[in-house]
C-alpha cells in the first residue's frame, strides 16, 4: 500500500512536469500493475482471478476489494525482478516491430510516411534487406524532420523522394500504403502524432489506402481525448513566421502546434511489439497492461 | 396455494418502490422486489427456486415491459445460478445469496455516481448538449458537470408521445441550466449548433448498440452525418443478451407497453416506444465498468455469461 502511494506521488509529479510525455505516466502505471500482481501472487490469490471490474465480478464477489497492507519480505525482490523483465522487453520493442516488416511490405510498392520516426525507420530498413520498394516522405514542416528520415533511408539504398506537406493529397493516388509512427496511442484507438498526420490520414481514407501505425506498447496511454487532458503543446512560432518579420507580427496571431489528433476510424492497423491489432481492439490491450484504478494517476 | 399470493405481493412491492422513490431505476426496483421474493420463498431446492423466480420475472414483465426490467431479471437469475454452483447445501447457499444480493444492490445504487464522475470531464466549458427524452442518468451527469463549475446549455427533444422531454427540461431548469425544448422533427435543423449528443439507454445490446426511446436512432444518424460525438450513458445492469441486426429484430414485447400487448388487436397499427441504434453510430459508452468503446461491450457480456 505505502509503496504504491509513493510511486503514485512520484508519477503525479513527473507527469505534471511534462504532460505531453505520456510514456512517463504509462510506465508508472505498468509498475503499479506489476506490484499488484506480485502482491496478489504472494497473497495466495489464483492467477486467473480477474482484477478488472466486470459484470461477473459484480455478481460473485463477496466483499470489498483488498487492501494492500500485509507486508511480505519477498515482495520487493519479486517486484524488482518483474521490473527488470519489463526493461528487457522495452529494449527489444523496435526489433520486434521490425521483424514483422516482411509480412506487410511487398515488392515494388510505394510507401508514404511523414516526419521522422525511429520505429518506422527500423521497420523499413528491415524490409529493404529482402524487398525492393520506394518511399515518399512528407517533410513535415516547420521542423522538417522528414529530411533527416529521407537521408537515413537513402543511405540504406531505398529509393526515397521528399515532398512538401501540401502535396500529400496530390500524390496519394499513387501510394500503396501509408506507414507512420506516433507519439501516443489513446484509449479509444486514436492517435496523437506530429502535426500533419491528420491530413495524411484523411487523404489516405479518401483514396482507401491502408494506414499502418508502428508503435511500441509503452506508447499506449489509458486516457480518452477530452478537454481536461490538454495534450496540445505549442512551441515558439519562430519556425512559422520568423521574428525578423516584425511589421506583420504585431497584427497577426501565430501558432505552432506540435501535435495532431487522428480519430480511430481513419486507422487500419496498429503494429506493436506484440503483433498487429485493429483500433477497436485497443481497449483489450489496455486492460492487460494497466489496472483501472490506476487510469487516474 | 402460496404462489399467487407471493406473486401479487411481489407486484405490490415493485409498484410501491417505484412510487416511493421516483428516482430509482426500474431494474433496481425489480431486483429489490425479487430479492424480497427470494427471502420469503419456502422452497427446498435450487430447481424449485429457479422456477418460481422465472414465474416472478414473467409477472414483473407483464406489469412493466421495459428492456431494463428484463435485463435486471436475467442478471438476477444468472446471479442465483452462479452462487448455487459454489455451494451445494441449500440453506447455506440461500444465506450467501441474500448477503450477496444486498451487496449487489448497494453497488448498483452507487453506479450512477460512478458514471457521472467518468462522464463530466467530457463536457467542455461552453458546450451545447443535445439530449433525448427523460433519462435520470443523464440528469445525474449534468448535475455533476454543474458541480464541477462548468457552463453549458442543453437542447432537449420534446419526445412524443409522452412529452418526456418537458419533464427533463423542468428538472434541468431546477438545476439552473439554460434549456431549450425542441420538436422531435427539429433534430436535423439543430444538429449544426450542437457540440455533442448525450443520451441514456434502456438497454445495451451485445453488439454495442443501444435500445432507447423512439427517436434516438434519428438523432444518432444526424450526429454521424455532421460529425458530432454521440455519447451514451448506461449502468452495467442494462446489458442484455440480444443481438438485433435491424429494427425488426427487437422483440415485440419490448417495443410496446405491457397494456398494449394485452389489449391490442393488431400490433402493426400500434406505435413502438423504442428503437435500436447501431454501434457504428455510437462514439463512446459511459458505464460503471468504465468508459467503453462499443466493441468492448460484447467482451463484458461474454465475461459474465460464459
Amino acid at each position: 500500500g505505502e509503496l504504491m502511494d509513493l510511486i503514485r506521488t512520484e508519477g503525479q509529479r513527473m507527469t505534471a512536469a511534462q504532460p505531453s510525455e505520456t510514456t512517463v505516466g504509462n510506465m508508472v502505471r505498468r509498475v503499479l500493475k506489476v506490484i499488484r500482481e506480485e502482491y496478489g501472487r504472494l497473497h495466495g490469490r489464483s492467477e486467473e482471478s480477474d482484477q478488472q471490474e466486470s459484470l461477473h465480478k459484480l455478481l460473485t464477489s463477496g466483499g470489498l476489494s483488498e487492501d494492500f497492507r500485509t507486508p511480505y519480505p519477498s515482495l520487493r525482490a519479486n517486484v524488482i525482478e518483474a521490473i527488470n523483465e519489463m526493461l528487457i522487453e522495452l529494449e527489444g520493442t523496435t526489433d520486434n516491430i521490425a521483424m514483422q516488416a516482411l509480412e506487410h511490405i511487398h515488392s515494388n510498392e510505394v510507401i508514404m510516411t511523414i516526419g521522422y520516426s525511429r520505429t518506422v525507420e527500423a521497420f523499413l530498413k528491415e524490409a529493404a534487406r529482402k524487398r525492393k520498394f520506394q518511399v515518399i516522405v512528407a517533410e513535415c514542416a516547420p521542423f522538417c524532420q522528414g529530411h533527416e528520415m529521407a537521408v537515413r533511408l537513402s543511405k540504406e539504398g531505398i529509393e526515397t523522394t521528399v515532398m512538401s506537406d501540401a502535396a500529400i493529397f496530390a500524390v496519394m493516388s499513387r501510394v500503396n500504403k501509408v506507414i507512420i509512427g506516433t507519439k501516443t496511442i489513446l484509449a479509444n484507438g486514436a492517435l496523437i502524432a506530429v502535426s500533419g498526420t491528420h491530413t495524411l490520414a484523411l487523404a489516405a481514407k479518401h483514396h482507401s489506402t491502408p494506414l499502418i501505425v508502428c508503435a511500441p506498447m509503452f506508447k499506449l496511454s489509458p486516457q480518452f481525448p477530452n478537454e481536461e487532458d490538454s495534450f496540445h503543446k505549442f512551441v515558439s512560432p519562430q519556425e512559422v513566421l520568423p521574428f525578423t518579420e516584425g511589421a506583420i507580427l504585431a497584427k497577426i496571431n501565430v501558432h505552432c502546434p506540435v501535435f495532431d489528433y487522428v480519430p480511430p476510424e481513419l486507422i487500419t492497423l496498429f503494429i506493436s511489439n506484440i503483433g498487429g491489432n485493429a483500433p477497436s481492439y485497443i481497449y483489450r490491450l489496455m486492460s492487460e497492461l494497466y489496472h483501472p484504478d490506476d487510469y487516474e494517476l | 396455494p402460496d404462489a399467487p399470493r407471493c406473486l401479487s405481493d411481489l407486484i405490490e412491492t415493485f409498484r410501491a418502490q417505484l412510487r416511493d422513490d421516483p428516482d430509482v431505476a426500474s431494474a433496481v426496483a425489480a431486483i429489490r422486489a425479487l430479492l424480497g421474493f427470494l427471502k420469503q420463498d419456502r422452497g427446498e431446492t435450487i430447481q424449485g427456486l429457479r422456477n418460481s423466480l422465472r414465474d416472478a420475472i414473467d409477472t414483473l414483465s407483464r406489469v412493466d415491459s421495459s428492456v431494463a426490467v428484463s435485463s435486471g431479471g436475467e442478471l438476477f437469475l444468472r446471479f442465483i445460478s452462479l452462487t448455487s454452483l459454489e455451494y451445494s447445501d441449500y440453506s447455506k447457499c440461500k444465506e450467501i445469496m441474500i448477503e450477496r444480493g444486498e451487496i449487489f444492490l448497494t453497488k448498483v445504487s452507487l453506479s450512477r455516481n460512478k458514471i457521472a464522475k467518468l462522464c463530466h470531464p467530457f463536457i467542455r466549458d461552453g458546450a451545447r448538449i443535445l439530449t433525448h427524452a427523460y433519462s435520470r442518468v443523464v440528469l445525474r451527469v449534468l448535475e455533476a458537470a454543474v458541480e464541477a463549475k462548468k457552463r453549458f446549455s442543453v437542447y432537449v427533444t420534446e419526445s412524443q408521445p409522452d412529452e418526456a422531454g418537458q419533464k427533463m427540461a423542468k428538472a434541468l431548469r431546477k438545476l439552473n441550466i439554460p434549456v431549450i425544448v425542441i420538436l422531435d422533427a427539429a433534430v436535423g435543423y439543430i444538429m449544426e449548433k450542437v457540440d455533442l449528443v448525450l443520451v441514456g439507454a434502456e438497454g445495451v445490446v451485445e453488439s454495442g448498440g443501444i435500445i432507447n426511446k423512439i427517436g434516438t436512432n434519428q438523432i444518432a444518424v444526424c450526429a454521424k452525418a455532421q460529425n458530432k460525438p454521440f455519447y451514451v450513458v448506461a449502468e452495467s445492469f442494462k446489458f442484455v443478451r440480444l443481438f438485433p441486426l435491424n429494427q425488426q429484430d427487437v422483440p415485440d414485447r419490448f417495443k410496446y407497453k405491457a397494456d398494449t400487448l394485452k389489449t391490442s388487436q393488431n400490433l402493426k397499427e400500434e406505435h413502438p416506444w423504442i428503437d435500436y441504434t447501431s454501434p457504428s453510430l455510437i462514439t463512446l459508452l459511459f458505464t460503471d465498468l468504465g468508459v467503453l468503446t462499443p466493441s468492448a461491450v460484447s467482451d463484458e457480456l461474454i465475461k459474465l455469461y460464459l
